[in-house]
């Protein structure tokens, strides 16, 4: 698979307060958040930020408020001006857009789904869908029939002609989501899209989510404080605190081996074997396999159901297959030393409480 | 013997003060003079302008202040009044033709189309009738043509306010500046007695034309529609916002699909006050030869006659439940369609 860049940001610095530019200077000279804002009086957003997004994959950003996430994604389509460094969007820097091509590049390249789902509330259902569409001035009827068809597609037929006042949460999301296809753009940015939602229907709308994006493919940032979500939603993790990419990479790789007390503490508390997958920890290896093979697991499950299959006995061996060919060998005790949790690191967050 | 005699004597500016021409005397300097006491130091007057004229002469009296202005306005009214008559002239048109209009068509027609109005506006037939029984009493006390002069000027008035307003209002939320400049101005209009104002209008137009009634209305009814447009478009929810412009809405597709739309309960009930105000005010524009029911009102008071004070009291105030009612029923029939 070609692992083609769709959006690179590169040094990026965003610092609020009077004078961002002296500011700066002072923060590429090493002084850190709190030191800024007690004696220069400057808030520090964001700190040297670098990630390069896949296309067709999703992005995770994830971090606790007042990480700076939020601020993150707004910069990629300029909601908010950074004080430096660049956003490349298939090469473009953003930064440097006038009005008129930032206006394009919002029209036809980026969508947006908000955590508050901020549809417009004296619009109907559809209308709301279509709102991309009927903002770029093409042809009403046209762009209702274009609303109704994503409408549809992410389960919400027969109330096109609702406000959203009238709809659930979760239903209003789904118009969220529709809108953002509807403008058929190829990245699609989610700002916490489901932190608002009740965890029933949140676990109902990331797998809308991947069931989209399988079909679809489009390049997705998504935002969230939620560890579970990250980790099931992401092809790319970026972990944010206080503004600085503390690690970013494959989930797996930074659940297995995270690099700093932060991440320790995060995952501390998760659910290790409904996370982690066969082909995380299992032994590649593709001739054949000495001893008895209990059977065939796919190497994207999680450990979860390789448990319930073994019924819980140690001693079997599987064989990992992906796509019909076998990629490696899984030793059920090693599934049972990666799941030992990983305590809260003494040095950590919760470590000094 | 002047109180602050000593301060220009003091300070050596005697000669600059020039001597007392004498001139005539007041009753208060002949009483002091007669009595021959000496003030105490309880009596000690406050160095305001007059006293302080009273030990030197170069001072002005604070009559000079009164009639400086005076003076200034008279002097600069020419001009001002080129300027601002042609400006004006359409609100005479609008009010002189909407009186003719509101008392040539008969009655028999001008009752149902407003009846149509009311129930265009609120869909309530139950507000029709309340509105039908009022006016058709009004008619039945003879109080028909008053009624809709009052109308008449209300509803030009109302307009203009409404047109001038909602944009100063749409400007005032675009700019901080701008609001921190025009906030104070609907204060002072707000508060300042309206008779202050119809004082300048006098001497600026005629009293015979009608412009003069309608700019001290507009004056007094405008700040309403202007403060609740402003905030109403502030109020609008950020997040809707940033929703608006990360799909790339214009300035004028945000102001027109999202803004001005979301904004318009508050706008709304800034006309209802806009409203109210300009019938508050078209009484006490009688003073200056705004017809309607306000003439009867000031003829009761003129001439201490109770019953037509209190009868067309009574007609102003079933016609301010009839608007306040229509424009509160068209409120909440947009509040229902958003919410």
């Amino acid at each position: 698979m070609s692992e083609q860049i769709k959006i690179s940001i590169q040094h990026l610095y965003k610092i609020f307060g009077d004078d961002p530019e002296a500011a700066l200077e002072h923060v590429k000279n090493g002084v850190g958040k709190t030191e800024l804002l007690a004696e220069h009086g400057h808030v520090l957003g964001l700190q040297d930020i670098n990630v390069d997004m896949v296309a067709g994959e999703i992005t995770v950003i994830m971090g606790l408020s007042g990480s700076g996430k939020s601020t993150l994604i707004r910069h990629l389509n300029r909601l908010i001006d950074p004080t430096s460094g660049q956003v490349l969007v298939d090469g473009d820097d953003v930064i440097s857009y006038d009005e008129d091509s930032l206006r394009r590049l919002r029209r036809q390249q980026m969508s947006m789904v908000f955590q508050k789902f901020a549809l417009l509330p004296h619009r109907t259902v559809v209308e709301n869908a279509a709102m991309p569409l009927i903002v770029r001035g093409e042809d009403k009827q046209t762009a209702l029939q274009e609303g109704s068809k994503w409408l549809e597609r992410v389960g919400l037929q027969g109330n096109d002609h609702q406000h959203p006042h009238q709809l659930s949460g979760g239903m209003q999301q789904r118009v969220g989501i529709a809108r953002a296809l509807t403008s058929n753009s190829d990245i699609m940015l989610m700002d916490e899209a489901f932190s608002a939602l009740d965890p029933l229907i949140r676990t109902d709308m990331q797998d809308l989510l991947l069931e989209l994006q399988q079909e679809l493919h489009k390049t997705i940032v998504f935002i969230t404080h939620d560890l579970d979500e990250a980790l099931k939603l992401a092809d790319h993790l970026v972990i944010l605190k206080d503004g600085y990419t503390v690690q970013q990479g494959e989930p797996q790789e930074i659940l297995l081996h995270p690099n700093d007390p932060y991440i320790v503490d995060f995952i501390s508390d998760i659910n290790r074997a409904r996370v982690l997958r066969v082909r995380s920890i299992m032994q590649p290896k593709t001739d054949a396999i000495e001893g008895p093979v209990a059977g065939d697991i796919d190497g994207n499950d999680n450990l979860e159901s390789v448990i319930a299959a073994s019924e819980g006995d140690t001693s079997l061996n599987y064989r990992v297959v992906s796509d019909g060919e076998q990629i490696g060998v899984l030793h059920m005790q090693d599934l049972v030393k990666a799941l030992v949790p990983t305590s809260a690191a003494e040095d950590g967050v919760r470590g000094k409480v | 013997m002047a109180t602050y005699d000593f301060i220009f004597d003091g300070l050596g500016l005697r000669g600059w003060c020039g001597e007392k021409t004498g001139g005539t005397m007041s009753m208060e300097e002949l009483l002091a003079r007669n009595s021959g006491e000496t003030k105490s130091l309880w009596e000690l007057p406050f160095p305001s302008l007059d006293n302080l004229h009273d030990a030197c002469p170069a001072i002005a009296q604070t009559r000079g202040l009164t009639s400086g202005l005076e003076s200034g306005f008279l002097g600069i009214k020419d001009a001002l009044k080129v300027v601002i008559d042609p400006i004006t002239q359409p609100l005479s048109w609008f009010l002189s033709g909407a009186l003719s209009i509101f008392q040539t068509v008969p009655w028999f027609v001008m009752i149902p189309i407003l009846l149509g109005i009311v129930y265009l506006a609120s869909k309530s037939t139950r507000l029709v009738g309340m509105v039908a029984s009022f006016i058709l009493f009004l008619a039945f006390i003879d109080h028909y043509d008053y009624a809709m002069q009052t109308l008449a000027i209300i509803f030009v008035c109302s307009m203009i306010c409404v047109l001038l307003g909602v944009p100063i209002g749409i400007a005032m939320s675009r700019s901080d500046g701008l609001q921190r400049g025009v906030i104070p101005v609907l204060d002072m209009l707000q508060t300042l007695p309206p008779f202050v104002y119809l004082i300048p209008l006098i001497f600026l137009f005629s009293v015979t034309e009608p412009k003069l009634y309608g700019i001290a209305i507009i004056l007094y009814a405008i700040v309403p529609v202007i403060r609740l447009t402003d905030l109403g478009i502030r109020l609008v929810d950020k997040d809707v916002i940033e929703a608006a412009d990360a799909y790339g809405m214009t300035d004028r597709q945000k102001l027109y699909g999202v803004q001005i739309p979301l904004a318009l309960p508050n706008i709304m009930a800034g006309v209802n006050q806009t409203i109210m105000m300009s019938l508050a005010m078209v009484v006490i524009a009688s003073l200056v030869s705004a017809p309607g029911l306000g003439v009867l009102v000031l003829r009761g008071i003129r001439n201490l006659e109770l019953g037509v004070g209190l009868i067309s009291g009574l007609g102003i105030v079933l016609l301010a439940i009839i608007l306040d009612r229509v424009t509160k029923a068209a409120l909440a029939r947009v509040n229902t369609a958003q919410q």
